[in-house]
């Protein structure tokens, strides 16, 4: 057993760990602990600090509050050396631009554990030998690092990490590269060697189905927090996953092995017939851009007003062809537009009240609304209006309670916006 | 057998730049004085190639291994040519309370600062600089540099102006002993202590992230060895000017014979350096002989196609052996 490191103590603890580049923090006070001999796993969108967290573990950047702690150690206070032999890292990619052999990288694995001026004793070349037979690299041994297939070069990276017989593997995206057949068995290997020899695992990872299937635990990174902790069937909710991923996201429950599985919502699509449903957008000032993606994205037929024009929603209303009702700009809104508008909120489904400010000039738009749910239309409206009401009588926040009490539905973030879309409109009968 | 090769051919070479010179082909005749004189001549050449080749080619093979760039090298990176404006200055103003290393000294300290606007302009934007950027920013400060060496040659008076363009043409005359004795000194250490690092160069090479984790002290060593390599850089064109390619085309060549592995490449790059320096400059003073053509012609006439090369391969494969 390499180090003198407590055993009592977690192999892994982040404690309120702020860090990031060069006084941009991208991990906010995250905190969890990693038991010895645990198979975790790390999911989260693209830039949620998977990476980060990887290279605050590894001592690799400097935590800018909080502490690292390996075996109860502080990262930054260990011997180089004792770090290597505490963790050993996979990297997303091994790049090797000089002609060393397999044979010989996997051989840096011992950079750490041996004089690296002597030529390797019997041990360690049989270290060395076991190590690729595991990883099935041995008959690759003689030939150049640089000329191998990526799942080749990937197995050797493992290799190598074998080698240096660590305490903890963390894999960043690892194996997104191999194959199917390379990437189960790279995964069987380290769970064998968690099983074995208790070697604890920490798989960064983008697929959710496969952390959720092999590890014991999940972290599941959100813009740099850590937003949730636990078993998969804890981390692998539907409403949470799809809040964090942002998009519409499924879960089942695999019919074998009884894990979690994740889906896109594609299919719901797929088979869905044309909505041929129109739905009415109050934005402004750009609140309602990403209303007008996502409900196009969907396959509704949208309108818009009344906006002002150079307003950000009415040039997007019109670089995506959707009828708006529009009044000069920086003026209040006049009967005429109002009247126009009335007519459009006529001939829609419903009517969308975007997270969108008012003012005197603007608020005479929540009556268009009001009309709609007279008409008996629903209306969708953003949670939050008395926080941008900036008319002088708070006429906003009264109307909106109008609207609240006349039956509108308050939402507030657009997946949760699109969630009850789908359930009353896109697909009513399930 | 490539080795056995390299080092027959060694011993051959170094005999072969005896040889030659202005004076005409083959041994003088060391009964008389003029034949003694020229002999010496020849021998103080000889050292000067040895140890400016030595500290070029080892100094291009660390950059090389560092920067995991296979055109990095003093002269393409304007670390020579920072040198070079330190050394003129020396020159021109004198050593001061530095005495003898005095002139190295100057160099090596222009040298660093160069090193560090050339990799600072070329990380511009964050991470790890690439090929071109590095060669580019390179290029732009030894052009900044020369004009202001060719500035100081301008304002200065007759002997230092001839002094100045006689040593920047690049040229193996030796200095006085104690010059020599203090360079060498420089070169010795600094390829030795290089030859240490050499396994952890290995490991290195692999990117600064993965030699972290594999328990090196990823940051000091990068930083030691790239101040040694300026160190011998700046040495060498404190003794002999600016000569260019040597320290790409040897270490290069070495690595297409011993492989990769430092430990065998540094001492390898410092013979075969220190040999085809010695070689260059026997062509250089014989060719046209009684005229001499100053050596730095000659490498760079060898080493511009190579750089070519090596350039294009670098566009189409990754890097070569």
């Amino acid at each position: 057993m390499p180090g003198s490191h407590d055993l009592k103590s977690p192999a892994l603890a982040f404690r309120a760990v702020t860090a990031g580049y060069r006084n941009r923090p991208v991990l906010r006070g995250v905190e969890f602990e990693i038991a010895e001999g645990e198979f975790v796993s790390v999911i989260g969108p693209n830039g949620s600090g998977k990476s980060t967290m990887l290279k605050s573990a590894t001592g690799l950047i400097r935590p800018d509050q909080g502490r690292v702690e390996l075996f109860g150690r502080e990262v930054g206070a260990l011997k180089p050396r004792e770090r290597a032999s505490l963790i050993g890292v996979v990297p997303q990619r091994l790049e090797s631009p000089m002609a060393f052999t397999v044979g010989e990288i996997v051989m840096f694995g011992m950079s750490a554990s041996r004089d690296r001026w002597g030529s390797p004793g019997p041990k360690e070349l049989d270290s060395v030998e076991r190590a690729m037979i595991y990883t099935n690299v041995l008959d690759l041994k003689d030939r150049l690092f640089n000329e191998l297939s990526a799942g080749e070069q990937q197995r050797t990276a493992l290799a190598m990490a074998l080698v240096q017989e660590p305490r903890i593997i963390m894999l960043d995206e690892s194996i997104a590269h191999l194959d199917i057949n390379h990437s189960q068995e790279v995964l069987r290997i380290l769970m064998n060697i968690n099983r074995q020899e208790r070697v604890t695992v920490l798989l960064v990872s983008h697929d959710l189905n496969l952390a959720a299937q092999i590890a014991d635990r999940l972290l599941l990174l959100e813009s740099g927090r850590l937003v949730r902790n636990g078993s998969p069937g804890e981390v692998m909710e539907q409403e949470l996953l799809s809040r964090v991923y942002g998009c519409e996201l499924r879960v089942r429950h695999d019919p074998y092995g009884g894990h979690p599985v994740v889906t896109g919502a594609l299919d719901s699509l797929l088979r869905r017939a044309p909505l041929r449903k129109r739905l009415h957008v109050i934005g402004g000032g750009g609140s309602g851009i990403e209303l007008f993606r996502r409900l196009l994205i969907e396959g509704f037929e949208v309108t818009a007003g009344v906006l002002n024009r150079l307003d950000s929603d009415a040039e997007a209303a019109r670089a995506l062809d959707i009828p708006c009702v529009l009044e000069q700009p920086f003026s209040a809104v006049g009967s005429a537009a109002y009247e126009e508008a009335l007519l459009m909120v006529a001939g829609a489904d419903g009517v969308i009240i975007g997270p969108v400010p008012f003012g005197s000039g603007n608020v005479v738009n929540l009556e268009l609304a009001a009309e709609a749910l007279r008409a008996g239309k629903p209306v969708w409206m953003a949670s939050g209006i008395g926080s941008r009401d900036y008319t002088a009588d708070r006429a906003a926040a009264h109307a909106a309670e109008r609207l609240n009490n006349g039956g509108a539905v308050e939402w507030s973030g657009i997946h949760e916006l699109m969630a009850r879309l789908e359930r009353d409109v896109m697909n009513p009968q399930t | 057998m490539k080795a056995a090769l390299f080092l027959a051919a060694v011993p051959l070479l170094l005999g072969i730049s005896m040889l030659l010179g202005p004076s005409g082909i083959g041994l003088p005749d060391s009964s008389t004085i003029s034949g003694q004189a020229i002999l010496s001549l020849r021998f103080g050449r000889f050292f000067m190639g040895l140890m400016v080749g030595a500290a070029l080619s080892a100094s291009g093979t660390v950059f090389q291994a560092i920067l995991r760039n296979p055109l990095a090298e003093p002269y393409v990176l304007g670390v020579s040519g920072g040198a070079g404006l330190g050394a003129a200055l020396s020159i021109l103003v004198g050593g001061g309370i530095l005495g003898v290393a005095g002139l190295p000294l100057t160099a090596f300290v222009f040298a660093v600062i160069t090193l560090m606007a050339v990799y600072g302009i070329a990380s511009q934007g964050g991470g790890a600089p690439s090929v071109y950027s590095l060669i580019l920013s390179g290029v732009i400060i030894s052009a900044i540099c020369s004009s202001v060496i060719m500035f100081l040659v301008s304002t200065a008076d007759f002997e230092g102006m001839h002094t100045v363009v006689w040593w920047m043409l690049g040229n193996l005359q030796p200095g006085t002993l104690q010059e020599q004795l203090v360079s060498l000194a420089f070169i010795a250490a600094a390829i030795g202590a290089l030859w240490m690092l050499a396994p952890a160069l290995n490991v290195l090479t692999l990117g600064r992230e993965m030699a972290h984790y594999q328990g090196l002290n990823a940051d000091v060593v990068i930083k030691s060895s790239l101040l040694l390599a300026t160190l011998l850089a700046a040495t060498a064109v404190s003794m002999g000017g600016m000569i260019g390619f040597v320290g790409l085309i040897v270490p290069h060549v070495m690595r297409m014979l011993f492989g990769p592995d430092h430990r065998w490449l540094i001492p390898a790059s410092a013979v075969g350096g220190g040999t085809f320096l010695v070689l260059c400059d026997a062509i250089a003073r014989s060719v046209m002989a009684p005229v001499e053509i100053p050596v730095g012609v000659v490498t760079a006439l060898c080493g511009g196609p190579f750089f070519l090369i090596i350039l294009r391969r670098k566009m189409t494969h990754a890097w070569i052996a």
